[in-house]
């Protein structure tokens, strides 16, 4: 069955809240931050803002509840959206789905977190109950061990290489010296990426991502109100979400996207060759190659050979992680959930400046979130086009 | 000693184990007992980083995820000889893990 379309539903006003290694300040502060700049995009005062999403790692003990009174927001929609990386586009869905319902007039979504000497190893520590009673014990590798595991099977599975892997950090590496937004901007060579040092074999440091501070946001209202601000939108052709798919793998070689992959592209009208880029969610290159199979942009264990034939700079075959993903934007906890959507309205509306893909008019974003024990479990996708 | 949880409605094992089975919602739960139950290597890593300071002493580790032959999959810390498809055999030593903080 395929859902009802996201007619009348405008997606605008990309923002981020430039991310930085370390911060004194708390996770609600660059969610504030991140609001004004939404308030300042758009040109409406706050109390213009009647719909709420919001996505946090580091606000606890608060969740979205707690910021309403924190930045002075009384919205009538209210969404607290702990999925990690399908934070965001899980966000889109749901005020989309309340805007076209009368729920809320202008939803501001956000997410975002702050990052410390401790933040990370606290969150790794309980991430969750079953993590933290029958993973963390067994040396406390955090999500570097857990998506070390998936990435072994996967290699046996598929023939990967670290070379494959290699590829598309490099490749996004590229395209973040492109963006000013990206915290990491030296040049890579897939040489300095393979001699990186081993964290959790086979996977090294150039893997994983950098944990820093940030935050990212957009807003979401009926077309006639964006029009009648003047704001450039995009429109949502297509999106799922799915949690706990194929309960039974053993192991995680496939998300959720495989369930719902052909209802995506049936509601989007569209197919994987009609996009101009793909945005996947990427902490740990294996993962985004699990989506170039789910999300259908080539065959189930054909990843590898996927990667050799193509090239995922900003002018290759399949423009990837366009603003050098988190590999080379750094992981802002939740922020990494909005990423991509982020980065991929910024590129369908021609706002990407230097590193702009040309005619832009469809975008693929992906979101994997959530290793509540030995796999991601929310996984989401979207595809954007332009209006 | 080991033990692993088994639904004694609908007979799933599970883990990590919970207060309801995971399949069909009984309560109904007993543990499947012994010095060792038998199982295969799924996936291997070797660990050369910890996020707590108490295990880096220890590194590098390695780890698996291994499925007990009655289903369900576990992290285990490895014998460094096992490789994925290995038959091994599980067995639970509190020794070797994270103490709880």
């Amino acid at each position: 069955m395929i859902a009802h379309p996201y007619d009348n539903v405008a997606l605008c006003c990309p923002v981020t809240e430039p991310y930085v290694r370390r911060s004194e300040h708390d996770a609600a502060w660059f969610l504030a931050r991140t609001l004004q700049r939404l308030l300042d995009s758009a040109g409406i005062e706050k109390s213009a803002i009647d719909g709420l999403c919001v996505s946090s790692f580091t606000l606890h003990p608060d969740t979205a509840v707690g910021f309403t009174q924190y930045a002075g927001l009384s919205p009538r929609f209210l969404e607290w959206l702990p999925m990690g990386g399908a934070c965001g586009i899980v966000a889109l869905r749901r005020a989309a789905r309340a805007v076209q319902a009368g729920d809320a007039e202008v939803v501001a979504c956000i997410a975002g977190d702050t990052a410390n000497e401790t933040s990370f190893r606290d969150l790794v520590a309980n991430f969750s109950s079953f993590s933290r009673d029958a993973v963390y014990p067994y040396g406390a590798g955090g999500p570097n061990a857990s998506f070390a595991l998936i990435a072994d099977a996967f290699m046996r599975a598929t023939g990967a290489t670290r070379e494959d892997f290699g590829k598309l950090a490099v490749a996004q590496r590229a395209n973040a010296q492109r963006n000013p937004l990206a915290l990491l901007r030296g040049p890579l060579t897939l040489d300095q990426y393979l001699a990186s040092r081993p964290i959790s074999e086979p996977l090294h440091l150039l893997d994983c991502v950098m944990p820093c501070a940030g935050a990212d946001g957009f807003l979401v209202m009926p077309e006639p109100r964006a029009r009648k601000l003047n704001l450039p939108f995009v429109r949502v052709l297509g999106a799922i979400e799915r949690h706990n798919a194929f309960p039974d793998d053993p192991v995680q070689l496939r998300g959720g996207w495989a369930m719902d992959r052909d209802a995506l592209w049936t509601q989007a009208g569209i197919g994987p060759r009609d996009v101009q880029m793909v945005q996947t969610y990427d902490d740990y290159p294996v993962i985004s190659m699990l989506q170039f199979e789910g999300l259908g942009l080539c065959a189930p264990r054909e990843a590898p050979d996927f990667v050799r034939r193509h090239d995922f700079t900003i002018e290759g075959s399949v423009p990837h992680n366009t603003g050098g993903g988190q590999l080379s934007m750094g992981q802002a906890g939740a922020a990494g959930g909005y990423l991509g959507l982020v980065e991929a309205t910024r590129q369908v509306l021609g706002l990407a400046e230097g590193r702009q893909v040309r005619n832009a008019e469809h975008a693929l974003v992906s979101g994997f979130g959530m290793i509540n024990y030995d796999r991601g479990l929310c996984t989401a996708a979207a595809v954007l086009g332009r209006a | 000693m080991i033990r692993l949880q088994r639904c004694a409605d609908c007979g799933r094992a599970q883990y990590p184990p919970r207060e309801v089975c995971g399949t069909c919602l009984s309560e109904r739960l007993n543990w499947d007992c012994g010095d060792s139950l038998p199982g295969h290597v799924l996936a291997r890593t070797v660990l050369h980083h910890s996020n707590e300071p108490a295990m880096r002493a220890r590194l590098p580790l390695t780890i698996g995820l291994v499925q007990f032959d009655a289903g369900p999959v576990a992290v285990c810390l490895l014998a460094d000889t096992i490789v994925p498809g290995d038959a091994v055999r599980i067995r639970f030593n509190a020794d070797a893990l994270l103490e709880a903080a």
